[in-house]
């Protein structure tokens, strides 16, 4: 019987079919050899010795007995908590009161706000010396002895992380139904009770996801921690120490993997909050109209100041100290810092590198990202396969760029691995950098997705267009915002992330970034502030220069929208 | 009838894990012919159009399409044409692009599409529209669109996936006219699916009605009117009084408990089942008046008036616990002028009760009246006689 309905299941040949299914399952593989492959094989370098024999858990024994490296455990949860509260406490007060106050100048508060979001994190490190360093101009204000340490780090955190936590803030307060504010008014409910029992709840997934977003990148960032955190051993920097410094690849394995733990929990809370967030606002909620009520307004709008002033301050820091000339005895201004040839760390060759692994990231990365959410969102068949694709496309999320960098080492350069020649290459770069940053691309190309008519494709094909003709003509088109959106992401964090690629970087390859460590580390902070304020102002033209096109192009292909 | 059906499904079985969404599907459609596929949602009617598009797979069973089988076949090698409840027209082409949008492959030339195109914009009533955009345009106007571009190819199959739910009543009556006049014109073989009775009932040459997954009863909208199958059919089409009714010895049916006992015979030998008649189909007998020998006569009070429009709609009680509805034309009800607590003479002809034996059994059970004596009835004699056997 089930022979018989076997054979009368044989499909008959179908060429569109086909190509989805090769596709689907070329996608699938990309991402297992650039992700899933990297992981496992890290995973068993943490269980093996120098010779690469299996050794159970000894390496693990061995880390915890050892209070050096165990107590960076500590210090980065110590970390990770006071960066969550400050930025989560901050990021509230301001999104509350950029979306429900009648506050002015709001957008002058959310450009300035999303300023960071250009900066590699090594900058706010820098800036932070130049403030209250030795020979900081505010060493006064510091009320601990030493920048270089925790305070100096949740600083720096602090200035990187809050335009990440204020965006999802913003964006959860903005979804809120004005018809329940009315309601409580009609039933004359006290303005603090209408806070507890309306506003708080109303964002409380949003606040849930913002906290772990913040614990997730504050506990696995490397940048700020690197530049300014002293004597203060973290998770992140002990990986770098281990690899770089020791050689010690397998207790490098070892840190990744503990490292990897709380980005994988905080990663998995929120992927429930998320699922459990769905159509919380109704369809006809009515938007907010904020009133103004000029006590509150003001109150926070000194509030917002203040901030504005901190990051402002920390950017403009950066970006004096890198026009002085010799810090702080001759404080005459010149260009002599961003004379990159005359230092360690690759010169302007750098910078040019990275130039060209942001373009490559952003070419090659919106293709396979837009291509594969396409096939993940709109082919029905293999369903298993598409469930894999789609764990596969939200793990980068979890995955710490130190321990996708040194996942990659352990993978790409094993000689027995064919796809050796990689090592040492541009391409590996842009491929550990496209795979990094790939979920937010994956989300943002799936929601807009999500928004199309699911029945496109069965109109196309009792039409008899092929798939890739209704791809072209109407399913590319009317993605065009998120297309354009995903690759200036992707530009934008290339040109400043520095965790995942300061592992893979060759002598040809050298990165910006990776530059500013460099010359860090050589005590050239000058140039190295100059550096990454040079990569912020790079991020933010190719930011503006986007915008302008993508206006110019968004006018002339969604004519229809407006229509 | 003397060829082959144009469409024939058989026994088709579809199952989402689980849960069986399609069991012993069997029909054929006439070319030509206008079939509505009606019932609650999750009657599975959408389903079934989705696979006769090849838009979903079936686990068992077979399809063909003018003598070809089609039950393996990806949408793209099919022969028909979909209008969707959401229209899914592209919304960054224009009315022209939407409609040329299945020409493109068919090798004809820019200006020979160019005058399909303009045909077709003609054909739906709305000329001079092509440059505009689907977001310009009204939901009836889109709908037609939708409808002109899925004819474009002149497909053998036009299948439609209720697509007149998204349109206020106004722009959906005038549709279904055009609609109908465009299927007869063309003579294409067309299938919709719609949960609203009154849209099959007025549109379609026959109507196949659905209940979880399974064909409850194929017949003219006619037919189904007035011989439901079921049940089901029965309180879904129109609305019908529907009494629980046990038979004992003697074939005495008893309505309620022992309350109501109506001199009815069955064709079969059932013992219990549902007594069904339509509100519209009980008249209201005007005082002391002769009825035909196979009439079912009640008594009752009315317990409410409802002013319907058309008609008016009493409710009322024939025993206790049970309640019957009963439709009185308009001009019928202003000279008697009812209300709450009169008594009422009600009349049925035995045609237009229908008995559903619950289990159900494969032929229909016919009514007859029980004549004890082979004198025509008098009214109040009978009605006192079933009364008192009611409180016997």
């Amino acid at each position: 019987m089930s022979a018989i309905a076997a054979c009368r299941l044989m499909p008959v040949w179908n060429t569109e079919a086909f190509v989805q299914r090769a596709l689907l399952l070329l996608g699938v593989l990309f991402l297992i050899l650039g992700l899933l492959a990297p992981l496992s094989t890290m995973l068993l370098k943490s269980v093996q010795d120098h010779a690469g024999n299996f050794i159970g858990l000894a390496n693990y024994a061995e880390y915890f007995t050892n209070p050096a490296l165990f107590g960076s455990i500590i210090n980065s949860l110590v970390i990770a908590c006071w960066t969550t509260v400050i930025v989560v406490t901050c990021a509230f007060i301001t999104a509350y009161a950029l979306t429900r106050s009648g506050m002015a100048g709001k957008k002058g508060f959310r450009l300035i706000s999303s300023l960071p979001l250009f900066a590699p994190s090594l900058l706010p490190a820098l800036s932070m010396i130049y403030l209250f360093g030795n020979q900081g101009i505010l060493k006064g204000w510091l009320p601990v002895d030493s920048i270089y340490g925790p305070v100096g780090i949740v600083m720096g955190l602090c200035f990187w992380i809050f335009p990440h936590a204020l965006m999802i803030l913003i964006t959860a307060m903005s979804n809120s139904d004005a018809r329940l504010y009315e309601a409580a008014k009609a039933l004359k409910t006290p303005g603090w009770r209408v806070f507890l029992t309306i506003t708080l709840p109303g964002v409380r997934y949003g606040l849930v996801n913002t906290i772990f977003v913040c614990f997730t990148l504050a506990i696995t960032d490397f940048g700020v921690a690197k530049v300014i955190g002293g004597q203060y051993n973290v998770l992140a920097t002990d990986i770098y120490k281990q690899v770089v410094g020791q050689q010690n690849f397998q207790m490098g394995a070892v840190v990744s993997v503990i490292l990897l733990l709380p980005a994988i929990l905080s990663f998995w809370i929120e992927r429930r909050v998320q699922k459990r967030q769905t159509a919380q606002v109704s369809a006809r909620a009515v938007a907010i109209q904020p009133e103004s009520q000029p006590l509150q307004d003001n109150l926070l709008m000194l509030f917002c100041g203040g901030i504005a002033a901190f990051l402002l301050l920390v950017i403009g820091m950066a970006m004096y100290a890198s026009l002085i000339s010799f810090w702080p005895y001759n404080l005459t201004l010149s260009l002599d810092n961003y004379q990159f040839d005359m230092m360690d760390g690759g010169g302007w060759d750098s910078y040019f590198n990275s130039l060209r692994m942001a373009f490559w990231v952003a070419i090659t990365g919106t293709a396979v990202i837009f291509l594969l959410a396409y096939l993940n969102e709109k082919v029905k068949a293999l369903p298993l396969l598409r469930k894999t694709m789609q764990f596969l496309a939200m793990l980068p999320m979890a995955v710490p760029g130190m321990v996708l960098g040194l996942s990659y080492i352990f993978f790409f350069n094993s000689p027995d691995n064919p796809l050796n020649f990689m090592y040492g290459t541009l391409a590996i770069l842009v491929l550990n950098t496209l795979v990094h940053f790939y979920t937010v691309c994956h989300l943002t190309a799936s929601t807009s997705l999500k928004q199309i008519d699911g029945e496109f494709e069965s109109v196309s094909a009792s039409l008899k267009v092929p798939f890739y003709t209704t791809f072209r003509r109407v399913t590319l088109p009317l993605c065009l915002p998120a297309v354009l959106d995903i690759s200036v992401y992707l530009f934008v964090n290339a040109m400043t992330t520095v965790s995942a690629v300061v592992f893979l970087y060759s002598a040809d390859t050298t990165l910006a970034s990776v530059a500013v460590i460099n010359m860090d580390e050589a005590g050239d902070t000058a140039p190295a502030a100059a550096m990454a304020v040079l990569l912020m102002f790079t991020a933010l033209g190719v930011k503006s220069f986007h915008w302008l096109i993508s206006r110019e192009l968004l006018a002339r292909s969604q004519r229809w929208r407006h229509a | 009838m003397s060829a082959a059906p144009y469409l024939h499904i058989h026994q088709l079985e579809k199952r989402f894990g689980d849960f069986v969404a399609l069991q012993n599907i069997s029909l054929q459609v006439e070319e030509g012919e206008f079939v509505c596929f009606l019932g609650p949602s999750g009657c599975g009617k959408t389903t079934l159009l989705r696979i006769i598009a090849g838009l979903e797979q079936v686990q068992q069973g077979r399809i063909s399409q003018a003598g070809k089988d089609i039950t393996r076949l990806p949408p793209q090698q099919r022969d028909f044409g979909i209008v969707f409840q959401s229209y899914a027209l592209f919304p960054n082409l224009t009315v022209s692009e939407n409609i040329a949008y299945g020409l493109v492959n068919n090798k004809l030339s820019r200006q020979d599409r160019t005058v399909r195109v303009n045909d077709l914009l003609e054909q739906i009533d709305l000329p001079g529209i092509g440059d505009k955009f689907p977001g310009q345009l009204s939901g009836g106007q889109q709908q037609r669109v939708a409808l002109a571009r899925a004819l474009a190819i002149q497909p053998g199959l036009l299948l439609l996936d209720e697509p007149l739910s998204a349109l206020d009543a106004r722009v959906r009556l005038h549709l279904r006219k055009e609609i109908c006049e465009l299927q007869r014109s063309l003579g294409i073989t067309t299938i919709m699916v719609t949960h609203d009775q009154d849209e099959a009932l007025t549109m379609a040459d026959r109507i196949v009605v659905m209940d979880h997954g399974t064909i409850a009863q194929v017949g003219t909208p006619e037919e189904i009117y007035r011989h439901p199958a079921t049940a089901f059919v029965a309180r879904f089409i129109g609305s019908m009084n529907l009494l629980p009714g046990r038979v004992l010895e003697g074939h005495n049916l008893l309505i309620g408990d022992t309350e109501l006992a109506l001199p009815l015979m069955l064709s079969q030998n059932v013992e219990e089942g549902l007594l069904g008649f339509r509100p519209e189909m009980v008249r209201v007998l005007q005082g002391p008046e002769e009825v035909k020998a196979d009439t079912l006569l009640l008594q009752g009070e009315v317990a409410q008036v409802n002013f319907m429009g058309a008609f008016v709609r009493l409710v009322v009680t024939i025993a206790r616990n049970t309640d019957i509805e009963v439709d009185l034309p308009v001009q019928q009800y202003s000279q008697r002028q009812l209300k709450a607590g009169d008594h009422l003479q009600l009349a049925i002809d035995t045609e237009s009760l229908h008995f559903y034996p619950q289990p159900p059994v494969d032929e229909p059970t016919r009514v007859s009246i029980r004549q004890s004596d082979p004198q025509p009835q008098h009214v109040f004699a009978e009605v006192m006689d079933s009364v008192m056997e009611a409180q016997a």
